[in-house]
């Protein structure tokens, strides 16, 4: 399976995560998403999951309100990259612990970290749950660790907050 | 997780915003003070951290960020793991072009690969794959390729380091230098950590593309690999995907074999063969949780597809082919999508169809299907499934579902139906109907190749001509004709409308009316085609000679530039007074040579440009089996990359080609003249090429050295010597091309009168690439020749034999020596030979040349070079040129030859006469001097 991009979309279009695995200008990648998410928004529920687009399979997943989609070439095979699709919303699930959009939103970044963990150069890279969620928590714990070490980070925080009200 | 609240607050803070307006005034503000931040020089890792992720969160929603790049490339170069990760992430995410940070970033990422703190190093891992330049591919790949392999590296830093290379070489393969890794990653397939695994096999796939010999244990590795994970349920259960063992695993393993060969070892071939059938007696039951379900079938259409590539049991195909029949009715959409996808696969290979021409009418319906991606692949399938019998059904239905089905789906659809008719109509009343039909029916959605090929067709069968004659006046008369079938017709008639000029009511004024009639409501490019034929009516039928020009007369003051000059030039040539000039410029179009089909290649132009090579093409056991047969045993991948890349070539140059051809099309009788240029086997350059080689000759006829062919692969040079009648003709061959020229033979055949004899003993039988080989012919002149002799030169170059057949320079004229008589002899002489006009050869030929004393020179020199003893004063005309010269034959005896040339400048003309002892010897004189004359 060769992945060309993983994009998500909430259901009024709005953008939450975009990753390319090929190489194209910025120009080509927006005009790409505009071009996909309207033709993947606009599938009906019993239809199946996938659909040509140019020279790219697109295999995307609802869920909830948001749209998985990803780009692959025309002979992959497309049920896998579904539930590729699957497992890395059970990472996420797992790792946030009963996952929304909102935590998509807020904690993007974890969410590219996780997809990191899962796919390298547009090929899977690891499967097991277990092991990805291994990896980000060790990331998380690093990090913490990090943070605390940064002295007047906080206060900083609070003097932007005290900015605001 | 370690939130940064900063980040979190100014997220919530913009999904408070209620319009736009306020979004973007808020991202202002933000941008705003995110750059004041920035200047403060001591700025913590931490803020800079949150502040570059603010920078992403309002790249994703679509703001345009164009600062920051120097923040992430600090972050990347900090100490600490997160704000290097999020530095990397800015990096790969905000696309950074600048140079300058490329060398930065490539700076910290060589430093990163030698942390030793594996995190780091895989961070830096990821990164490469993710922003990949050539000069990383130069400099890393040594590392990466010592981390893939390195005992100590952990599982998780050796399948990061597998796909990274994987990255760099896609895109680099020149720079990382694979093979001299490559068989070393074979062994990974082995690995006891599945994620490695997985990486690996990613990693061999490409490899084996490029090196199948480096790589020709890896189908052993993976049908080994593939008998734990299936037949022995060897696993760990991480690694189970709803009781599925290792579905990504078990794909990417079935999906390497098919760049393989069966295996030879039977050993290895019934182990396959077993695995093969498990799988498929697994998914025998359907199971109920859609996951399991997915990735069960997923792996069962992967099998099936290897199994139709391995091609080695016809019964497990048939048994494919049944449950594929089962899938094609499931009420799961994907099921259906994918039984449809994958029996078009078997379809395009399988021996004999039945087993697939069983599901027909499920097939048939499938084009009705809601979801249009089901639909488009029973198009596919309908399309591989073809053949003579069921050509008439599934065409009809084809055209059938044409007129509803969406705009995407119908140019494919136009595309597919005139490939299928052409290639399986067994009457040619059939084809000229489909085809008028396709084209009224798929109309705008359908390139001009359809309807240039329709052409081409009818103008190659004969048969085909008065059936489509009629049909194309019934589609003119008929209340709406489409555009493209006006075309067709309106040409078909130009050409052939003679044929049914007397049945009733097909008169040429009722072909004329027909178009006429038609032609106000097309388009400007039908009605240049409708110009055209109007001409070709003046032709055919002289009685409607006039209604024509009234036509053509009309259009004469349109406005479109075209149209008016076809019209202006149409016009002219019907009232020009010349009885053979209408029926040349208009004479029947010859057919078009046979060539590939335009809309193949077009179909095939689909397909092109993918990262892994498609292992099969849709539509045609023919291209398939080409192709098996092509590359021996199916071995080898790179060559078959270069199969692709060679037939892409082809279609590109077919398809330019055609371009060509419409355009010849297009411009109807116009192009006769080319048309049968290109009938003559001689394209320009070679025109132009054979008139080099004439000049090249005409110079040797008068100087003593120089080329005589000039080719793309060899170079022949000539050094001769006379004394009559003896002479040596020194032969030089160069190797032009870059390739080493081999198995040369060269072979002098000529006139018995003329001895040739090879005085070298040896011909050198291969060239170097640039290299000059000699040889050397002693020749002798017995008695009176009249034909050059022949040099044969036949050689391979690159594997394709070659023969250049060349006339060389020796003639009865290059054995003259000169001889000086007294100047009052000269026309007594002349006078005395003229009295036997038999002897004299006289041409008139135009002189070459401008200046007057140049031509004067250059006269004395050739006839100079040709053996005549030039008699100054002789003449009393001072300018011309009066020479004597005699010929030596061994046996035959001598013959005294006299010349006169007379320039008459103010004519732009030139006398030659030549009155020799012997009449064979003046007319190959006269010969040698007109040749000079006209290659000058």
């Amino acid at each position: 399976m060769t992945i060309k991009y993983v994009f998500l979309v909430s259901r009024q279009g709005k953008l939450r995560l975009s990753k390319w695995y090929s190489t194209a200008t910025a120009k080509q990648i927006s005009k790409t998403i505009k071009e996909v998410s309207q033709l993947v928004l606009a599938r009906k529920p019993k239809q199946c999951n996938f659909i040509e687009h140019r020279d790219t399979k697109v295999v995307y997943r609802k869920y909830a309100s948001l749209y998985f989609i990803v780009g692959v070439e025309l002979d992959d095979n497309e049920l896998l990259i579904l539930e590729f699709i699957h497992r890395y919303v059970e990472c996420l699930d797992r790792y946030f612990g009963n996952v929304c959009e909102l935590d998509l939103i807020f904690h993007f970044q974890k969410a590219y970290f996780v997809l990191d963990e899962m796919v390298m150069a547009g090929e899977l890279q690891e499967s097991s749950k277990r092991t990805v969620l291994r990896a980000i928590a060790q990331q998380d714990e690093t990090e913490t660790k990090e943070n605390a070490e940064r002295g007047w980070g906080d206060i900083n925080d609070l003097v932007e907050l005290l900015d605001k009200y | 997780m370690a939130p940064m609240k900063g980040l979190t607050v100014f997220i919530a803070d913009l999904r408070k915003c209620r319009s736009n307006e306020e979004e973007e005034r808020r991202v202002n503000k933000e941008l705003a003070n995110i750059r004041t931040k920035f200047k403060d020089p001591n700025l913590s890792g931490y803020n800079r951290k949150k502040y570059v992720c603010k920078l992403i969160y309002m790249s994703l929603l679509g703001y345009d960020i164009n600062f920051g790049h120097r923040e992430a490339v600090e972050l990347i170069s900090s100490s600490k793991y997160s704000e290097k990760q999020i530095g990397y992430l800015a990096v790969s995410l905000l696309l950074i072009e600048n140079d300058d940070y490329a060398r930065s970033v490539l700076s910290a990422l060589r430093r990163d690969m030698h942390d030793p703190n594996e995190w780091i190093v895989c961070l830096a891992l990821n990164a490469i794959s993710n922003i990949t330049i050539q000069r990383m591919a130069e400099i890393l790949t040594e590392d990466i390729v010592v981390q893939l392999l390195s005992p100590a590296a952990s599982v998780f830093t050796k399948k990061k380091a597998a796909l990274c290379l994987l990255r760099l070489l896609r895109k680099f393969p020149d720079a990382v230098n694979a093979q001299r890794w490559a068989a070393r990653i074979v062994p990974y397939l082995g690995h006891r950590d599945i994620g490695v695994t997985l990486a690996a096999a990613s990693l061999v796939t490409a490899l084996a593309q490029q090196f199948p010999d480096d790589t020709r244990k890896a189908a052993s590795f993976a049908i080994r690999r593939l008998k734990s994970l299936v037949v022995d349920n060897e696993y760990p259960t991480d690694y189970v995907y709803y009781k599925v063992p290792a579905p990504w695993l078990q794909i990417k393993l079935l999906r390497l074999l098919q760049y393989y060969p069966a295996p030879e070892s039977p050993e290895l071939r019934s182990l396959l063969l077993s695995i093969l059938r498990h799988i498929i007696d697994i998914s025998q039951d359907v199971p109920r949780e859609l996951q399991q379900m997915d990735a069960q079938y997923s792996i069962l259409f992967e099998a099936i597809n290897l199994g139709i590539h391995l091609d080695i049991d016809q019964g497990l195909m048939r048994e494919c082919a049944l449950l594929l029949g089962r899938f094609i009715t499931s009420r799961e959409t994907n099921v259906r999508y994918l039984g449809l996808e994958t029996m078009a696969h078997l379809a395009a290979y399988i021996d004999t169809l039945e087993p697939v021409k069983a599901y027909q009418g499920v097939i048939i319906r499938s084009l009705r299907d809601r979801d249009v991606s089901v639909r488009r692949r029973a198009l596919d399938l309908l399309y591989s499934m073809c053949d003579v019998d069921n050509a008439r059904v599934i065409v009809s239905e084809l055209l059938r579902h044409m007129a509803v089905s969406d705009a995407a789906l119908r140019e494919e659809m136009a595309l597919k139906v005139a490939i299928l008719t052409e290639k399986f109509a067994t009457e040619y009343s059939w084809y000229v109907d489909v085809m008028m039909r396709l084209v009224s029916l798929a109309g705008d959605h359908m390139g001009d190749e359809v309807w240039h090929r329709i052409v081409q067709v009818i103008l190659a069968n004969e048969e085909l001509q008065l059936y489509a004659c009629k049909i194309s006046l019934q589609t003119l008369k008929a209340p709406v004709c489409h555009e493209s079938a006006f075309k067709v017709s309106a040409y078909v008639l130009g050409e052939f409308g003679h044929l049914i000029a007397n049945t009733p009511d097909c008169a040429p004024v009722d072909q004329l009316k027909a178009l006429q009639a038609k032609m106000g409501a097309t388009s400007q490019a039908a009605r240049a085609v409708a110009l055209t034929t109007v001409g070709k009516f003046i032709n055919l039928f002289p009685e409607i000679k006039t209604l024509c020009l009234r036509v053509l007369d009309r259009y004469r003051s349109a406005l479109d530039a075209e149209l008016q000059q076809r019209a202006c030039e149409y016009y002219a040539l019907g009232t020009v007074e010349s009885e053979d000039l209408l029926p040349t410029v208009f004479e029947e179009m010859p057919p078009f040579p046979e060539r590939q089909s335009a809309l193949m290649s077009r179909l095939l132009k689909r397909e092109a440009d993918t990262e892994d090579q498609r292992t099969w093409v849709f539509g045609g056991r023919e291209i398939n089996r080409e192709r098996k047969l092509q590359k021996p045993g199916n071995v080898s991948g790179g060559e078959s990359t270069e199969d692709l890349d060679d037939a892409a070539a082809r279609a590109q140059q077919l398809s330019d080609s055609d371009v060509q051809n419409s355009a010849l099309l297009a411009a109807g009788g116009s192009g006769n003249e080319q048309a049968e240029a290109e009938d003559a086997g001689l394209t320009p350059e070679e025109h132009e090429r054979v008139a080099k080689s004439k000049r090249h000759y005409a110079r040797l006829l008068w100087e003593s050295d120089g080329i005589l062919y000039d080719g793309d692969e060899i170079q022949v040079g000539i050094v001769a010597q006379y004394k009559p009648p003896a002479g040596r003709i020194g032969v030089f061959l160069g190797n032009k091309s870059t390739a080493p020229i081999c198995d040369i033979q060269v072979l002098v055949k000529s006139d018995s009168a003329l001895a040739v004899q090879q005085a070298t003993q040896d011909t050198p039988g291969s060239l170097l690439p640039l290299a000059q080989a000699r040889l050397f012919f002693d020749v002798t002149c017995t008695r009176v020749f009249t034909t050059a002799p022949t040099l044969r030169v036949s050689y391979t170059v690159a594997g394709a034999p070659t023969v250049s057949e060349l006339q060389l320079p020796v003639t009865m004229g290059h054995f003259i020596d000169p001889v000086t008589i007294p100047v009052g002899d000269f026309f007594a002489r002349w006078k005395q030979l003229g009295d036997a006009d038999i002897k004299e050869a006289q041409s008139v030929l135009r002189t070459p040349f401008l200046s007057d004393a140049a031509a004067v020179q250059w006269l004395r020199s050739v006839v100079g070079g040709m053996g005549f003893a030039l008699i100054q004063g002789a003449d009393p005309e001072p300018d011309n040129i009066v020479g004597v010269g005699i010929a030596t034959t061994e046996v035959g005896g001598r013959f005294g030859c006299l010349l006169r040339v007379e320039p008459k400048p103010a004519h732009g003309l030139t006398r030659v006469t030549i009155r020799a002892t012997s009449p064979d010897v003046a007319r190959v004189i006269a010969t040698n001097i007109s040749m000079v004359f006209e290659s000058r």
